[in-house]
């Protein structure tokens, strides 16, 4: 019946994201993928909480909203959730963009809820990091740490614990680990 | 009879659902079970949200806040003393992942990320339960407590209270432009 006779569980796009055909993506519009992104099954990323506070420069050009921007070659596994802050800001509650740079990989269960996350970072299974955090680049967040709201990360961190803290430094020959194009040739429908 | 290899499924019976007109409730929330669940009026219902009334009865008053993938409603059958079923008050935040089991959840509790709380347990008011934190079956927790870290307890009066209650109020009504609502589809 259907014109191809196999269908794979990813879905490729032109810029190629491998993207499941069972993630639960809400909000396609407003969500930004740099290209080479695979998106594992029963991922949720919520693209309908979009900041509903106006922008503090009008002048700023208004294109099409933003509630998940994300880099190249990041990988999100099966059931992670990535979701847009919300804080009460003069009086009035609005979501905030969420945006990750390239290369972050982000385990299974973990639910993120980061404002800004640098490039190279990687977050281990059934963590949780807090509303607007910040993760600056090369930082590794351990299995089932729970970052509080609010905390900025510094580079080069190693961080675990309920709440989490720095437990360590990466050194410098550890930086090649953080590449995730070879990840990223490994998932495929074949 | 015997030929008929495809049983008509049924699709599973929907649970008797009130609600007031101006709830939020998500189209692929999911709401299944025997038993009635009533939602108050000004709640939010996100996506994937999972109210299982199979055992027991769902209340949950207004101005709530249940995120998605949080598991409302008992998930085994009760023990005899909690015949009222799940219980949360009003202006009460669940949060992604949350399981509450609770016989009675007090008015303007957070319930943070990934939380569980076990059945029987009663929560006061404005309490926190911190994110992955646990509170036990048949737990009684005082107003005020916030729970955190790997279970370790203290009393929080900040007095800022009317301030957060105000706050899920605002969140709410953003939330309301935000997501689609669609409460026929559950009646």
């Amino acid at each position: 019946m259907s014109k191809k006779p196999v269908k794979g569980e990813y879905i490729e796009t032109d810029t190629g994201n491998k993207v499941s055909r069972r993630s639960q993506i809400i909000g396609t519009t407003n969500i930004i993928l740099g290209g080479k992104t695979v998106i594992q099954a029963e991922v949720i990323i919520r693209g309908d909480l979009l900041r509903t506070y106006p922008p503090s420069n009008p002048s700023e050009k208004q294109g099409n909203p933003v509630a998940v921007a994300i880099g190249r070659y990041c990988f999100f596994s099966r059931g992670c959730e990535l979701r847009p802050p919300g804080k009460l800001y003069r009086g009035t509650f609005s979501h905030y963009p969420l945006k990750i740079a390239d290369h972050v990989f982000v385990g299974p269960g973990s639910i993120v809820e980061a404002a800004l996350i640098g490039s190279h970072v990687h977050i281990g299974s059934n963590a949780v990091v807090g509303k607007f955090v910040i993760i600056k680049d090369f930082v590794r967040i351990l299995d089932g740490a729970v970052v509080p709201p609010n905390m900025v990360i510094p580079s080069f961190s190693i961080v675990a614990g309920r709440p989490a803290r720095v437990v360590g430094e990466i050194a410098e020959g550890e930086i090649e680990g953080f590449d995730l194009r070879e990840v990223y040739r490994s998932v495929g429908n074949a | 009879m015997a030929s008929s290899k495809r049983v008509s499924i049924m699709p599973a019976p929907k649970p008797p659902f009130s609600c007031a007109p101006n709830i939020v409730i998500a189209d692929n929330a999911s709401l299944t079970g025997t038993h009635p669940i009533s939602v108050g009026p000004q709640s939010v219902i996100h996506p994937r949200t999972k109210l299982n009334s199979t055992y027991a009865p769902i209340t949950i008053g207004s101005s709530c806040i249940i995120s998605e993938r949080s598991m409302i409603g008992l998930q085994s059958a009760p023990s005899d003393y909690q015949t009222k079923g799940v219980v949360i008050g009003n202006g009460v935040v669940v949060e992604v992942g949350a399981v509450v089991e609770a016989m009675e959840i007090g008015e303007g509790c957070v319930i943070e990320v990934n939380a569980r709380i076990g059945k029987g347990a009663v929560i006061g008011k404005h309490c926190k339960i911190g994110a992955m934190c646990e509170v036990a079956e048949g737990d009684v927790i005082g107003d005020f407590t916030v729970v955190y870290a790997n279970g370790m307890r203290r009393v929080d009066r900040g007095g800022v209270e009317d301030l957060k209650l105000r706050m899920v109020g605002r969140q709410v009504e953003v939330l309301r432009k935000l997501i689609p609502s669609n409460p026929a589809k559950f009646q």
